[in-house]
Formats: structure tokens, sequence, C-alpha cells
């Protein structure tokens, strides 16, 4: 997020005073520090207002608070008027920032371009790339190629851990027997770990061979529309042999060769040819 | 001994290094959607990295991993106190930014946890001391939160917001982990579902469910996990405020990258409060798979214990009641990975498995009792396989008249797989100027045969076939048909045909019934559609017609039951109604949510005419 949007600042000349707006950070020590981390030192006789109203408020100088500041000619805050909800942009910051009272001389920051590499991450885990997010809302389009013994009535659903890794929290739509998608708006920059499965934890998708697969991990980048495409392997439930696939019966039994589960109970059962000798007595 | 063994590594194996916060103030706000933590008023903050601040406001980018001390800071640590006006801390990145007020203030940066030698007058980031925009109510308070970073946050006192109602719940844990296995669990599906997580680690969370179900009604449950990196470990019990009760116990290790091992067991006690049970049961699956480079090897086992209590202990003691005997199954299967064939636009794997099933006893006798009575009328029931299946000749001594009974009864049956899958990927069928008048084809072939050591194979083929096409931007539609081959062949004798008697259908003999022999073909063809013009809203609709040998007949087959997305749990049986069309409407109602409402009719057509609904509208909430 830059300081743009969480401090609009611009310049109003009026005279030898200088207004602008900004979120306040703190109000102590006879400094008053706005969110950019700068303090200002605070006239003698400072004023206090409403900001809506221009006149006396209940606000005293808090953090979070919104203020309009005036500053005179030394760089002092003459007047400050304050609002709980954002302020209009008036003034411009850099006008004011050489006023800002500091012990130490600036000194170069060696961490702020490799700051602004770690803090984007590569989808897959590669190098860091030099990318910045604007925030502003992207489509992206999640296609994925589902196994071909996928059943034509099943629900295919992204769980993700920005829900919780819910496993019904993104349900996709069929495209054809191979293919589901979804659109979702998310702002650039959101980074998601997310995994495809058919409504639960015990339907997620597993890796090609077989074992359980890592998430899958996508940054949205800053651009209109974006599609991901995707493969599933398989499905936990439906590997031969599996843990979780699904029996005919709802509890356990013992197995039951028969491959028919709802055969009518009027239905004689399976039955040798009549000729058949007994091989034993019961 | 083995959930010992993966409890401890679990908490061992936690590689991603956590900070824990323990947070107090005046009032403490959670915003769910963005996964901010804001407090404001006497803000104390104690972390496990070695240091104590005080201020006025907290805000913490949970998901960011970042936070904000604002307003009569105080940074106290071993070496002292310091006071300033802000402190911003970048957790992943060991850097902590502050503004320290002695005479004048100044920018210092503590690099790597060292807040002996702060660097002074670095320029920090922009938005180190920046507090987010709050547009909406919370949706938790609290007046003290513990953050377990990039974990999770447990509040005290916490108070939850639904539809602005606040509903204290004491303490409550928000998990927001990257680490999926914390979402594993072994509840069976429910009607409805409200869990309170009480308390959490970065490896554990215990959480209490207030549930529903059509069976059970309205009960409680409690579910335990334990996760690590590579393991979990999921226990619960469900329902614990019933007598009938479900211990569950779901364990999960991936030992190097080739091999997993899972298991879940089941233990059934009929028993009030702790007391001693009336009837206990145990099943247990146990899974282990090896991966080749190319191919991997699945063992799948399941034992069951009908019976724990010992002979004789059942409610309603029998002969056989009580018998130590168990069932047991065992199969080994391995599986290739998809393969191109040459140039081919075609794919292929396969598969063969091994295995045998063993039941001395027979399923439907450990709990009922042997033999078996007609409740009412006292008659004499059929008797139970004592086995897994009875096939041979007629039994030399036929326990009934009305019964007939065969010999012998196989108490083993070994089987062998063998099976493959071909499918095509999306094949294109013409080359027009607009991508909108593309159409595309898929095929898939999946054929399966099972060898049982009891003499009949076992025979499965699936053939679906679609043709699929996107008309604009939000339409989708597609056209399949399938074809489902099942088919049970007995070397000698097998499926006998049911007789009409005067040669009449009857409720239990239609009239396919009278050519059934063990092999059933169904075929569906289906046209859906899905619209979604928004992000926020979609329109889905599924038309089948299933035409199905042996004929269905409304009320002559058992239905499966639902799963908890109300569709069925297996995806064929016999007895399909030979229509269906299933409707599902999506659309947003709340900023960060969806409802998703879904309705099925069925209808049978000539002659039958039946019709019905789907039981229930199934309505899903989803976050957005």
């Amino acid at each position: 997020m830059t300081i743009g949007l969480a401090f609009a600042v611009t310049l109003v000349a009026a005279g030898p005073s200088i207004v602008v707006t900004g979120q306040l950070l703190a109000y102590q020590d006879g400094f008053v520090f706005f969110t950019t981390g700068d303090g200002f030192r605070i006239a003698p006789g400072i004023v206090i207002h409403d900001a809506k109203t221009g006149g006396s408020t209940k606000l005293a100088p808090a953090p979070r608070l919104w203020a309009r500041a005036t500053f005179d000619a030394n760089g002092s805050v003459t007047e400050l008027d304050l609002s709980r909800a954002a302020l209009p942009p008036e003034g411009n910051f850099d006008d004011v920032t050489h006023f800002a009272v500091a012990a130490s001389s600036p000194a170069p920051n060696p961490d702020l371009l490799a700051y602004a590499n770690l803090a984007t991450p590569v989808p897959g885990g590669g190098a860091p790339t030099t990318v910045s997010y604007s925030g502003k809302p992207v489509l992206v389009t999640f296609i994925v190629q589902v196994p071909p013994t996928t059943p034509l009535t099943a629900s295919v659903y992204i769980s993700t851990d920005q829900s919780g890794w819910n496993a019904q929290a993104i349900p996709m739509d069929r495209v054809d027997a191979l293919h589901y998608s979804i659109t979702r708006r998310y702002p650039s920059g959101t980074i998601f770990n997310y995994l495809y499965d058919r409504g639960s934890l015990q339907s997620e998708e597993i890796a090609q061979n077989g074992l359980s697969r890592p998430p899958r991990k996508f940054v949205v980048p800053d651009a209109d529309v974006r599609t991901v495409s995707d493969t599933v392997s398989a499905w936990q439930d439906q590997v031969p042999g599996s843990i979780n696939q699904q029996q005919p019966q709802i509890m356990p039994t013992p197995y039951n060769p028969a491959p028919f589960p709802n055969l009518p109970p009027g239905l004689p059962p399976p039955e040798p040819p009549q000729s058949h000798k007994p091989p034993q007595a019961r | 001994m083995l959930l010992l063994i993966l409890a401890s590594a679990a908490a061992r194996a936690q590689s991603t290094p956590v900070t824990l916060l323990y947070l107090n103030a005046k009032s403490i706000n959670f915003y769910y959607d963005r996964f901010l933590l804001e407090a404001d008023g006497n803000v104390r903050l104690r972390t496990s990295d070695g240091f104590t601040v005080t201020g006025d406001a907290f805000s913490m980018d949970l998901k960011a991993n970042r936070f904000l001390v604002a307003g009569h800071v105080t940074l106290h640590d071993r070496s002292g106190t310091v006071s300033g006006a802000a402190i911003s801390d970048f957790l992943d990145f060991k850097r902590i930014y502050f503004v320290p007020v002695t005479r004048e203030p100044d920018r210092w940066t503590f690099l790597n946890g060292d807040l002996a030698h702060p660097a002074m007058g670095r320029v920090m980031p922009g938005d180190a001391f920046f507090f987010p925009p709050i547009t909406t109510q919370p949706d938790m308070t609290g007046t003290g939160a513990v953050v377990g970073t990039k974990t999770y946050v447990r509040f005290i006192g916490a108070v939850a917001y639904v539809a602005g109602v606040g509903i204290p719940l004491g303490s409550n844990v928000i998990s927001f982990s990257s680490n999926q296995y914390l979402a594993q669990n072994s509840l069976s599906g429910a009607t409805a579902d409200i869990t309170w997580q009480v308390a959490g680690s970065p490896n554990a969370l215990t959480a209490l469910h207030l549930r529903y179900d059509p069976t059970y009604k309205l009960y409680g449950s409690v579910e335990q996990h334990f996760v690590g990196d590579h393991e979990y470990a999921i226990l619960s019990v469900n329902p614990a405020t019933r007598a009938e009760k479900w211990w569950n116990a779901m364990l999960y290790e991936k030992l190097g990258s080739r091999f997993q091992i899972q298991s879940f067991t089941q233990y059934y006690a009929q028993q009030n409060y702790l007391q001693l049970p009336r009837a206990a049961q145990q099943t247990t699956w146990l899974n282990a798979t090896y991966a080749f480079p190319h191919s991997y090897v699945t063992a799948t086992s399941q034992l069951v214990n009908y019976n724990l209590l010992g002979p004789g202990s059942l409610e309603v003691p029998k002969p056989l009641g009580g018998n130590l005997s168990h069932p047991a199954f065992l199969q080994l299967t391995a599986n290739s990975f998809q393969n191109k064939i040459a140039n081919l636009p075609l794919f292929e794997s396969i598969y063969e498995s091994y295995g045998f099933a063993h039941d001395s006893v027979g399923g439907s006798q450990y709990l009922n009792g042997f033999p078996g009575y007609w409740p009412g009328n006292n008659a004499f029931a059929p008797i139970p396989v004592p086995g897994l299946q009875s096939y041979g000749a007629l039994c030399t001594v036929q326990p009934s008249k009305i019964y007939k009974y065969y010999c012998p009864t196989y108490t083993t049956i070994y089987n062998t797989v063998l099976g493959f899958n071909l499918f095509t990927p999306s094949l294109k069928l013409n080359q027009p100027d607009s991508p909108y008048q593309q159409y595309y084809f898929n095929a898939s072939l999946n054929k399966q045969r099972q060898w049982n050591s009891l003499p009949h194979y076992i025979d499965n083929t699936n053939v679906t076939l679609t043709v699929s096409r996107q008309f604009n931007r939000a339409l989708h539609t597609y056209a399949g048909y399938e074809i489902q081959n099942i088919g049970d062949h007995y070397i000698n004798g097998g499926y006998e045909q049911c007789t009409q008697p005067h040669g009449q259908p009857t409720t239990f003999c239609p009239d396919s019934f009278t050519s059934f022999r063990g092999v059933a073909t169904l075929r569906t063809a289906s046209f859906g559609l899905n619209d979604t013009p928004t992000p926020d809203f979609n329109l889905s609709v599924l038309v089948r017609h299933h035409q199905d040998y042996p004929i269905p007949v409304p009320g002559l087959f058992a239905f499966p039951q639902n799963n908890i997305l109300g569709q069925p749990l297996y995806s064929w049986w016999l007895g399909q109604p030979p229509y269906d069309a299933t409707a599902d409407i999506r659309f947003k109602i709340l900023p960060h949510t969806l409802a998703d409402i879904s309705r099925t009719l069925y209808w049978y057509g000539n002659p039958y005419r039946a019709q019905y609904w789907q039981q229930n509208f199934v309505i899903q909430l989803l976050p957005i």
C-alpha cells in the first residue's frame, strides 16, 4: 500500500501558512505525528477544531483520527481540525516534510529494494521479483482439467487458505467432460494457496504419484484479467485401492464382492447350476 | 503408540518460525474479510521475541504478518525502556521500525531482533506506520488476544457478531494457517454444524461442534487436531452427547518424498456418558502409498471388530453373539501415471490390483444374533450367510422348508483386478473465425475386470463422450453421452431370473428382470448449461435421460443416501429414474457471501409416470 493511499496530502497555498490533511499516528511530548512517521512541533496555544464544523470538538488528537493541520512559517503546527472519517485530500505533504523533526540525519536504507523483492513471492517459490502491486481488482479465471474418471454430475470446488480451507468455498462450473472454470475478482497482490476438491477433504486432489500434494500457489498480478490453468491428476477418493473410496454401504461392512448394491429384495441370489453336486453337508 | 509418535512429530515438525503475541487492550476488534486485528485503549503487547510494547492503538494485518503500535509508546526489553510515538514490526523481514521521542523525535530501525543497536536515521518503508482503512463492523471483539503469527489468533472474552447480534464465546480461535491439514476433519456429514474453536496453537486446534442431522437430531461433538508440516492426527467423538458414540482417529504421516501412510479408525460405543459400553465395535482402514518415478503402489486394509466386548455381551445374546472372528480386507494396487500414446491425442493409465477378503461369520450376524426371527409373528427368518458368500449346490441339510440354503460358504475370497483408462484432451471439431463458435470433443474410456476366487468375474466398462461450446464469455454448454456396463459373470450358474406368475409382471419381478442374468447397462444422455454473466451470479442447469437395463421401477430399488452436498453417495445405481433435471443458482447476498441453491426433479415417464423432487432444497452459504 503506498503512502499516497494512507496519507493523501495536497498543498493549499494560503499566505505563509500551509495546510495538509493526513491521519494521526500520535500526539505527545510537544509533537504531532502523522502516519508517514514524521513528527512536527506543536506551536504553543495550538487550536483544535472539528474538521467538519470548524467549531469546538470533544475529540482529542489520537492515533487513527484524521486531521487537517495548519503549519506556520516555522514549521510548527498551529491548528488541527479533527475528524473520525477520512478527510478529503488537501495540500502536498512534500512541502512540509522538511519541517519534520528528527534527531539523526537521514541514512539510506539498503533493505528497501530487498524488501520490495521479498514482499512479492513468485508462484511456485522461485526467486523473488521486483513486482509491486496496486491492489486493483483483477478478474481471475481458474480453469482446471479434471481426471477422466470424474462423474458428469460431480461438483468441483477450490479450497484456499483465504477461506480456512473450506472444501466448498469456491464452487466451479462445468465446461465440458474434462474442464471446470470459475471467475472471481481479487485485489492484485492477493496470495493464494489453493487445492481443488469435489466438495470434501476426502475427495481432494492428489499428486500424480498418489501422494497428498502440497497446495498450489498463485499471486494475483496487476492485470485486468488473468487466467490460471491447472490439471488435477487424480481425486483422493477415486484412486483404485484408496482409503477414501466410497463403498456402496454406508456403514462399515465386510467386503462385499457382489457388484450390484441395490438389487431388489425379491430377486434370487446368484446360484450354481442345479446339476451341481453338493460338496458337503451343512 | 502411532498416535503419540505422530503428535510429537507434529509438534517438532513445525518448521515455520512462529512468534507469539500476547495482546491486551480496552477493545480488540477483528475483521474477518481482511484478517485485520485492531485494538485501542491501554494497549499492552508482549512478544515471544523478548520485548513488551505499550501504547494507545494497535493494528495488525495477520496475512501480511506485521503490526503497529502507536501513541505514547513504550518499548521495554531486558536492556531497558524507551519511549516513542510508534513502533512497527515487519515480522517476516526481522525489521522493527521505531519512532522514539527522547528530547526530540528520531527514526530507529532494529535489525534482526537486536534492540540494543538501532540503525539510526534509516529511511523507512513509506507504509511502515499505515493504519488500514476500516469501513465495516467488526466480526469479533475481545479483551485479549494471543496471535500465533501466520497461523491463528485466539480471543479472550470473545464476542462473535452474526447479523449484528453479539454471541459471547469466551475463548475463540480463528485459524488462518496455510497448512491445509488444520482443516481435515473426522466428523460425518451433518445437516447443520456450528463450530466453536475453543483453543488453538500453531499446530493444534480444539473445536466444539453443535450439529444437527436427521438420525441423531441436535447434538454436540468434540474434535481435536494436531498438525505438522507433513503429518496430522485428528481425534473426535461424534455425537458426544448421545448414547451412540463414534470415536474417530484419523492419522496421516508423510515420510520422505515418496511414502505416506494414513489410517482412519472408528470405534462405536453404545454408552451413556463414559460408562461401560453396552456394545462396542471398531473399524480401521489403513492405507500406505509408495511413489515410483512413473507409477505408485497402494496397500489398503480394512479390519473390523463387530464386538469388542467379548462373547455373550451383546444386547441380544445369541450363540453367535460375541463371536470374536472379524472380517478383514487387504488390497494391493499398482497405478501408472497418465501417459501420452505416441503422438496421438490420447492418454492412458493402467492399474492392477491383488487382494483378499475374509469373514468367517457373516456381516449381518454380528449384532443381530443367530438365528433370526421376524419381529411380530415370531416366524423363522432366513439365516444370514455365515461368511462372505454361499455359492454351490443345495446344502444336504436344509434348516428351513421355506428358504433354500447353498453350500459351501466362502469365508475367504481372493481377487485380481486389471483396468485401464483411455481419454482424449479437448479436441477442436471445427476451425471457426470466432472462438465462441468453436466446438470441442472429449472422450474417455474406463475398462476393468475383477477375477474372484469364488468363480466369477466382474466387468466394468464406462464410456463418456461430450461435445461442448462456449457461446459467449458467460455461457457454456455441453452435451454428453455415457454408457456404463456392469457384468457379473459366473462361470457356472449365476443370477437366476425371476418368474412371473401367470406371465404377468409383478412388483418384484418386472419385465426386464425375467431376462436379467447379472449384466446391467446404463446409458445416460446429458445436456448442461452454465451462465455466469458476472462473477457474483451463476445459473447452471443439467438435464439427463437414462435408458437403463434393468428397467427402473418406482419403489423397487433401494436408493443411495445423499452426501452433504445433496448428491447420491455413489454415482450410479440400478433403478435411476429415467429423467432428472437439476437447477442450481448462485448469487451474492452479502459483500462476502454467496448463496447457492439447487434442487432436482426426477421423473419416470411411461409407463410409470411417477415423479418426485429431491427431498429438500440444498442451500449453501459460500464465502467470496
